[in-house]
């Protein structure tokens, strides 16, 4: 079979995600293709199934064990689960509301500024080295209620129910955005974080063979950094006077 | 017999926060089980009681085991026996709970701020230790939010059963979103083994333009780039790039510092991260955490910020490399 058709499961994907169907199915379907178009065995480690051509090949890992192994390697990913019942207590008891109230307080406050502020504090998390799952530990429970409270003190409503629903959705992806913005710039700025220690080990293996200090390779993250910091505030920015003018329109 | 740092490290391990998980997970299974209100409440027990199994048992159990339970759980899930709707009545316009009378002021803040405090603190603390400090994040991120809830239930004075109900609603609402980064890395794994990555990079190779500097820095960036899209990790893409692309085609031949080129190469994968529906745990899954209507609303939000990063990834990597010749 030509190597081209190992590229069968990215199709699977892209076709099936464009489609809309179900997302597990399709990653499921596009992993399990892949692998027997590459000629990797079903399933091993089980002996009732030793010899069977296809199924099992002596040797060499099966996909469903692959599948198995990573899944379990990657619980981290999904860890958040066990914050779940205290922050819905905690919205239960008034924590969207009360974050918006808090941030109307602050008189200067408005959703850009806000999402450029939240940026700023997590790339100083990456400078500290420190990684965490920003999306549930700040992102839902904090930042996305301070920002739709600063929305509504902006368009002058008393309530969230005032802001427009569309609006209500570009705020919640700008949130969300300036966590991954902050996070993935961020945390290049530390010798202890993985993509830092990657660029190392891959520099340093014997096929490449270059001797470079993981202090250098900080260095040169600054200037990037930097800019996704400047790029991100402009967007900010922009995005607050896209929100006045939609805010300010009778709806 | 076991020493007290041993039962210390047992305790304070990702494993031990992995049974905790696992645990809540059943929670939620069960009171799935017990809502004669939900069309799909045996899918959707089933669902959640088979992920509880895997976090509980997923290092002990052989590989093959976890992955058909895997494949079942996606069974269900295809066959639409999981249900991922909140219910009426109970969330607002903004998806979250419809609030009580709040009546306490800035305190309802303090359990919230136990789950990052405890973060930071149990990185702290792995790190004097000589430990991992992004495994004492994630340690401390599982304490946190059972320290969370013990504060925000004396607190409040609500019900235990009142929290898992909460907890299972934000759960519910995102579905089977939840399992969507797991499922990816594992494709990503049988992609890696199957040979996609080195496919991948053999045809970015194959058009490689000329041997002009720039363009060579564009084919190079892009690359990384195409490649973080397909696999939605960077981290994949990064060392094949570097080793095919990177070093022989710029650094060697025109004698660039490898540790600029290098990282800035990866960081231009990053600009794909933020625009692939593969990177599920930072696009879908918050996406889905803040009950968005569309799904690729985050994605959607970044496009035009990670478009003007790659071309500025292309002219700082030019533009250093033309101030050190």
């Amino acid at each position: 079979m030509p190597e081209i058709f190992k590229l069968a499961g990215v199709l699977i994907v892209v076709v099936g995600l464009a489609l809309r169907l179900r997302t597990t199915l399709v990653v499921a379907a596009a992993g399990l293709a892949t692998g027997l178009i590459a000629g990797l065995p079903l399933v091993s480690g089980l002996p009732a199934l030793e010899g069977v051509p296809v199924l099992t090949s002596p040797g060499k890992e099966g996909i469903v064990n692959m599948l198995g192994r990573a899944f379990a390697d990657n619980r981290l990913m999904t860890l958040f689960i066990i914050t779940l019942p205290a922050i819905g207590l905690a919205e239960r008891y008034g924590l969207q509301e009360q974050s918006a109230r808090f941030i109307r307080r602050v008189g200067a406050a408005t959703v850009g500024r806000l999402l450029i502020t939240y940026q700023l504090f997590r790339v100083l998390m990456g400078i500290l080295g420190i990684r965490l799952l920003g999306h549930p530990a700040f992102v839902r429970p904090l930042v996305f209620p301070m920002a739709l409270g600063a929305a509504e003190a902006e368009a002058g409503a008393r309530s969230v129910e005032a802001v427009p629903e569309k609006e209500i959705d570009r705020i919640k992806a700008g949130s969300a955005a300036s966590e991954n913005y902050g996070n993935f710039y961020g945390q290049n700025l530390s010798p202890v974080q993985a993509g830092i220690l990657l660029v190392y080990g891959t520099l340093n293996s014997p096929g490449i063979g270059y001797a470079v200090s993981l202090w250098s390779i900080v260095l040169y993250a600054i200037p990037i950094a930097a800019l996704s910091v400047v790029v991100a505030a402009a967007q900010f920015l922009l995005f607050d006077r896209y929100l006045r003018r939609r805010l300010a329109e009778p709806s | 017999m076991p020493t007290l740092s041993n039962i210390a490290a047992a305790l304070f391990s990702l494993d031990a926060v992995y049974v905790l998980t696992g645990l809540v997970l059943w929670v939620f299974a069960a009171l799935n089980f017990r809502d004669r209100a939900n069309a799909n409440r045996l899918g959707s027990a089933l669902f959640w009681l088979i992920l509880g199994v895997i976090f509980i048992a997923g290092s002990l159990m052989p590989h093959w085991l976890t992955g058909a339970l895997v494949l079942l759980m996606v069974a269900l899930d295809g066959a639409g026996r999981v249900g991922h709707r909140a219910r009426a009545g109970e969330t607002t316009k903004s998806g979250q709970a419809v609030p009580k009378e709040p009546t306490l002021g800035n305190r309802i803040f303090l359990p919230v701020l136990l789950i990052p405090v405890l973060a930071f603190g149990f990185a702290l603390v792995f790190r004097l230790a000589g430990g991992d400090t992004s495994r004492g994040a994630l340690v401390g991120l599982g304490f946190g939010g059972l320290a969370a809830l013990a504060a925000g239930l004396r607190l409040t004075r609500g019900s235990a059963r009142e929290a898992f109900e909460e907890g299972r609603r934000l759960n519910d609402s995102m579905g089977s979103v939840i399992i969507l980064p797991q499922l990816l890395a594992s494709l990503g794994i049988i992609f890696a083994a199957s040979g996609v990555g080195a496919l991948i990079a053999e045809g970015v190779k194959g058009v490689v333009p000329g041997d002009g500097l720039f363009l060579l820095i564009a084919a190079n960036c892009l690359g990384m780039t195409l490649f973080t899209l397909v696999m939605g990790n960077s981290f994949a893409a990064f060392p094949v790039i570097t080793t095919g692309v990177l070093v022989p085609l710029i650094v060697r031949p025109f004698g660039v510092d490898p540790a600029m080129a290098a990282i800035i190469t990866l960081t231009a994968g990053s600009t794909g991260t933020l625009m692939t529906p593969m990177a599920a745990n930072f696009n879908i899954v918050p996406a889905a955490l803040l009950n968005m209507r569309d799904q690729y609303g985050v994605i959607k939000f970044q496009v035009p910020f990670a478009l003007v990063m790659w071309v500025l990834h292309v002219l700082v990597m030019w533009t250093m490399i033309r101030l050190s010749l």
